[in-house]
């Protein structure tokens, strides 16, 4: 009889034990906030009655700059139930913002910076241009943070312009276009950069998956428009629409295409899609850069860009882009880089 | 029976590694905020000002929210957990994100180059501010729990007051101000680190803080008339009944005994709470005290001390006597206008009579 009773306090005082432990394990571990993204789509007022909700529909086109971002956003502004607008500059400065805070112990709560994050977002992306039912932004580095920004727009698509290494960087060293962290006297740097800003944003495109995130090479973009425009709204379940292949048209027409005097491609994109900047690289590289390319730069091979061919076999055009390109020479139009 | 002990303790440890590993592996969830307690308080809050729980809360650009700031170390989370006793107020911990956007948006507003490109891009000032105050509202709201009047506590956000005031029209300013001579004694005792501050250097700091505290408080003095209430650390901890019936009068509030007594709601719903990594917490828990006054005194270096009128000019633009260790508090000095600050003290009796009605009582009286 003592001796079962006995036993039975041990056990009563071995589960109170236990008990006290897990509860001092929940005061002392880190808890998980409760889901994220769980409750209400963030809500903004943008003016004169027009909210829009964090849940509409909306397409991020990046990319490495200097790869055919501006032709992709403008070939879609031409389309007329999309509007993307300019650069607006800010946008990928807050995500640095966030990404640097999210290292740090902050004093709000992960769901919080999210939903002030996402209505930032939705005022500068929404307020700086004109409604449309796809609503639509164009910064180039805004595609290394695409899995957030598809957390935070859960109907959210996002377009990753590829290109050629070795076009993009002559393109960028050659226009003197400054690009934070590159080193513009070099084209080593600016190659390996090159490469691994692409693969980051490929990694990112991965993981958001091929349903939300397509990758358009800007090669096939300007050899077969009709092509692949047609595989482009067809991914962002878009009708088509000819206009996309004649955005030159629509420049500064509500509802068309918006430059800004300040970008740097807006002279390049005023005229029509055409083959000029393909392989003006060719020629331009180091000698001693062309003979380690592959070494540079690992994204080139791995994107199918042949890193000994000067220039690769990048395709045949489309009559009519062929069309444009020669009536851009006949006209005496000035060769631009 | 030794074995059966053992082999029970053995079961015993198992259990308790394999919780261990799971419960760190997995993770706890968070508990949820007190439900219970949080509808009593909410209940009672609404029934007291005659709201109806069923029409959401419009948020916009009108909302009257309090902001208290100063520079660091002055008291401005005593300010904020003594307004959190207030049933209807809410200000919570520092959220540590709203300065660093403000002083963003501040320095995209400096260049004049940027400035154009943004416009080109249709990110015009409008856009932005609408942008900026999305993003504040959601988490000065989202930061904590429901309440009439909104507050929010991030010392540095003051540095962008006249933007605020810009671009929250019904906002209240509250700017915390204390003796520089105190503040950078805590900052240096406590180790409490600021950016572009030298915790080795009374001289760098005070430096720093005069120019700091200076950009502030011409901000709030310049604030649109009646938005913005300088309030002195020393005052409110001396005279803390005093200081609050002033306060929530300027604030619109109406009186509530509570905030005299900010250390009984602590980590309550509806009142007071703290972060655990916040450095004046361990101080914000004590009622109101004057223990923080004067323990400056005897730490500053002769030298600065020699100097700390050039050193430190806002002290005197302030009201506190530069070269008295320490200056009664119970008595202060006002605060002299900008316009008006001569080296003459203030309530010297000659510096209001004219000298040639000086000169004309010297002759007369020869």
């Amino acid at each position: 009889m003592r001796v079962s009773a006995r036993r039975v306090l041990t056990g009563l005082l071995i589960l109170a034990g236990l008990f006290t432990l897990t509860q001092f394990l929940r005061f002392c571990l880190p808890c998980r906030q409760p889901s994220q993204g769980a409750g209400e789509p963030v809500t903004v007022l943008v003016r004169d009655g027009w909210t829009v909700s964090s849940d509409v529909p909306m397409v991020f086109v990046g990319g490495v700059p200097r790869s055919g971002t501006t032709l992709m956003r403008a070939m879609l502004d031409a389309h007329p139930a999309v509007r993307c607008g300019e650069e607006t500059r800010v946008v990928p400065r807050i995500l640095g913002l966030k990404l640097g805070w999210a290292a740090e112990k902050e004093g709000v709560s992960t769901m919080v910076l999210d939903r002030a994050v996402t209505a930032f977002l939705l005022q500068i992306i929404a307020g700086h241009g004109e409604p449309a039912p796809l609503l639509c932004n164009k910064d180039p580095f805004t595609l290394k943070s695409a899995k957030y920004l598809a957390h935070l727009f859960p109907n959210s698509k996002f377009l990753l312009m590829l290109r050629d290494g070795r076009a993009a960087v002559y393109s960028m060293i050659s226009r003197r276009v400054t690009i934070g962290g590159f080193d513009l006297s070099s084209y080593r740097d600016c190659l390996a950069k090159w490469s691994r800003a692409t693969q980051a944003m490929l990694t990112q495109c991965t993981q958001v998956g091929s349903k939300r995130c397509l990758a358009v090479r800007y090669e096939r973009l300007v050899l077969h428009p009709r092509s692949t425009l047609q595989t482009v709204l067809k991914f962002l379940g878009l009708p088509w629409h000819e206009g996309v292949l004649h955005h030159e048209e629509a420049i500064g027409k509500p509802g068309g295409v918006s430059l800004s005097k300040t970008e740097r491609s807006t002279d390049q994109v005023m005229r029509p899609v055409n083959l000029d900047a393909l392989t003006r690289w060719v020629g331009h590289m180091p000698p001693d850069v062309m003979a380690d390319m592959d070494a540079i730069a690992p994204m080139l091979q791995r994107l199918g860009y042949d890193p000994r061919a000067n220039p690769p076999n990048y395709g045949q055009p489309d009559p009519q882009v062929l069309n444009n390109t020669q009536r851009m020479s006949m006209k005496g139009s000035q060769t631009e880089r | 029976m030794r074995g059966q002990k053992v082999s029970i303790l053995l079961g015993c440890a198992l259990l308790c590694s394999a919780s261990l590993l799971y419960l760190g592996l997995s993770g706890i969830d968070c508990p949820p905020p007190d439900h219970a307690h949080r509808h009593t308080w909410a209940d009672a809050h609404l029934s007291s000002t005659n709201q109806s729980q069923a029409s959401p809360i419009y948020y916009g650009e009108d909302t009257p929210l309090i902001f208290i700031g100063g520079f660091p170390r002055s008291g401005t989370t005593l300010m904020r957990a003594m307004l959190d006793a207030h049933n209807a107020v809410r200000c919570g911990e520092e959220t540590r994100v709203i300065p660093r956007l403000l002083a963003m948006r501040a320095s995209w507003s400096r260049s004049a180059r940027e400035r154009v490109r943004l416009d080109e891009a249709g990110v015009t000032d409008q856009v932005l501010d609408s942008a900026v105050r999305a993003f504040l509202l959601e988490v000065i709201i989202g930061h904590g729990e429901p309440a009439a009047r909104l507050c929010n506590k991030d010392p540095f956000a003051l540095k962008s007051l006249s933007y605020l005031a810009r671009i929250f029209p019904q906002a209240k300013f509250v700017l915390m101000l204390r003796d520089g001579r105190a503040t950078v004694h805590s900052m240096i005792s406590r180790k409490v680190t600021i950016s572009g501050f030298d915790l080795t250097s009374y001289r760098d700091c005070l430096t720093k803080w005069s120019r700091a505290v200076e950009g502030m408080y011409s901000q709030c003095q310049g604030a649109p008339e009646g938005s913005c209430l300088p309030v002195r650390y020393e005052q409110l901890v001396l005279h803390p009944e005093e200081e609050m019936r002033k306060l929530l009068s300027f604030l619109g509030l109406p009186w509530d005994p509570a905030v005299l007594h900010h250390e009984d709601l602590i980590g309550k719903a509806g009142g007071v709470s703290l972060s655990k990594v916040e450095r004046s917490t361990d101080q914000v828990v004590n009622p109101v005290n004057t223990d923080a006054l004067s323990k400056w005194v005897g730490h500053i270096p002769s030298d600065v001390l020699h100097e700390m009128d050039d050193i430190a000019p806002m002290l005197a633009r302030l009201g506190y006597d530069p070269l008295a260790n320490p200056p009664d508090y119970a008595w202060p000095d006002p605060i002299i206008p900008p316009n008006n600050y001569t080296l003459v003290r203030p309530d010297s009796p000659y510096q209001h009579l004219h000298p040639f009605v000086f000169l004309f009582l010297w002759t007369v009286s020869l």
